[in-house]
């Protein structure tokens, strides 16, 4: 059986529960020259990369938290110009509505006063045309009453105290009618 | 059991795969391994020859340094090309990003455990590559050695008590083995403290004693129960159309049980990290 090997050279090693003392010595060794090879050489290259990569992933999310709040700010100002706009507009409009609205009542009153110009006027010339109309009218009356009294009578009554006789007669016939 | 027996004797067996040997056996190819004479330290005589465990603990030496060489490879062109390492490089940084982080700086702090996390990823991977090399066939695991997993676990102890000194001082670390008594003064709390020093001094010690047993343990255990599995098809292998069937019977149990295997030998490197580094945390922020 290979056991027997054990014993072939040097002598029988321990079992298993027996530890032999040159595995712990070369366990230290062996673990010292692994560990400065690892830790001067190979990890610091293993964990430089990692670093790196943290670092740039913090910076960019530190620039991004930046970007943000800065974007935060600029929204704020912007809400506050909306905000601003948003009232002086209101302002204007209400502005502009009371100026249209002053605007059409001075208009609206011009016309008006335009209006009751024209229609002063337009009565004043009915009332001119009309009385110039009536005596007219009534010197008509009065040479047509003459001459048809002259012819009635056979003798012309032109005279100025005939008119004058007519005239009151007439003007009697306007005042009790 | 005489090994001149021509019966299969499962302890043998056992013994024979899990003791340390001055020679490899690849399945009846039998390597010797040179024998040197002793070196004498203090009145002890130590053999340094190389034995089957050494071997083996070189060769996870060299499969520890060789996968970190060829991952720092990859993660350093990966670096230059301005990407993530991808494939097996990005794995391996995975894992070591895990045991620095989650184990070095999360028990140890954030500037301390950075310090020490390489000492703590030494102990991860070669604790790991020496408990997977004991699966592979023909393979012999070195945490299956009480030797190594002591040696380790001295180193670990030197690094909680050197690494404490250098933190604490000198005087802070003398209250780590004699403690101030709250509430007590003078004669009181000077016998309160030296009568603390024995348990103090013991709990130091007994740490890295349940580290090293620990992880000797669960490997030899591991082990046993696979060569006895395995020795389960042996004993029965006279038995005719029965013994085909215990067979594959117990090489399936087998295969479970080395898919376990993986997982404790995992596990177990994990196991040792993760305590030492909360031993070393521990002493670093003892008040």
């Amino acid at each position: 059986m290979p056991i027997l090997l054990l014993s072939t050279e040097g002598g029988a090693l321990p079992g298993p529960f027996q530890p032999t003392p040159a595995l712990a010595v070369w366990t230290v060794l062996v673990f010292v020259v692994v560990f400065v090879i690892l830790a001067k050489q190979l990890f610091p290259v293993i964990v430089r990369a990692t670093a790196e990569r943290e670092e740039t992933i913090k910076q960019q999310l530190a620039e991004a938290k930046q970007m943000h709040a800065e974007a935060q700010v600029a929204l704020e100002e912007q809400r506050k110009l909306l905000a601003g706009a948003r009232s002086e507009a209101t302002a204007l409009m209400a502005e502009a509505r009371t100026a249209a609205d002053r605007e059409r009542s001075l208009a609206v009153e011009k016309t008006r006063a335009e209006q009751d110009d024209m229609l002063a006027r337009a009565r004043h010339d009915i009332e001119a045309q009309r009385i110039r109309a009536i005596a007219d009218l009534r010197r008509e009356a009065v040479d047509l009453a003459i001459a048809a009294a002259g012819k009635v009578i056979g003798q012309s009554f032109d005279g100025a105290d005939d008119r004058k006789l007519v005239e009151e007669y007439l003007g009697s016939i306007g005042k009790s009618s | 059991m005489s090994v001149e027996s021509e019966q299969f004797n499962i302890g043998e067996m056992m013994f024979h795969h899990t003791a340390d040997a001055h020679e490899l056996d690849f399945g009846g190819y039998i390597i010797h391994l040179p024998q040197w004479e002793p070196i004498h330290i203090a009145g002890m005589a130590i053999d340094l020859s190389p034995t089957r465990h050494v071997v083996f603990l070189i060769l996870a030496a060299v499969i520890v340094l060789g996968l970190m060489w060829a991952a720092a490879r990859g993660i350093e062109k990966a670096r230059k090309d301005g990407v993530a390492p991808r494939g097996f490089a990005g794995m391996m940084e995975m894992i070591v990003l895990y045991v620095r982080n989650e184990i070095a700086i999360a028990n140890i702090g954030e500037e301390e455990g950075a310090r020490w996390a390489p000492f703590i990823m030494t102990l991860f991977f070669l604790i790991l590559v020496a408990n997977l090399l004991g699966l592979i066939p023909f393979g012999s695991s070195p945490t299956g050695n009480l030797a190594m997993t002591g040696a380790l676990a001295f180193i670990v102890f030197l690094a909680i008590e050197v690494g404490g000194m250098v933190k604490l001082g000198f005087k802070g670390y003398m209250h780590t083995i004699f403690p101030k008594v709250e509430g007590l003064s003078g004669a009181g709390a000077v016998a309160m403290s030296l009568g603390m020093a024995p348990i103090e001094v013991l709990s130091k010690l007994v740490k890295p004693f349940a580290l090293a047993v620990r992880l000797f343990g669960n490997m030899t255990a591991g082990h046993f129960v696979l060569l006895s599995l395995f020795g389960i098809v042996f004993m029965f292998s006279n038995l005719g159309i029965w013994s085909a069937g215990i067979g594959l019977v117990t090489g399936a149990v087998v295969v479970g049980i080395m898919f376990l295997e993986i997982i404790v030998a995992l596990l177990q490197a994990y196991v040792f990290a993760l305590l030492s580094a909360v031993f070393i945390g521990m002493m670093q922020h003892e008040h």
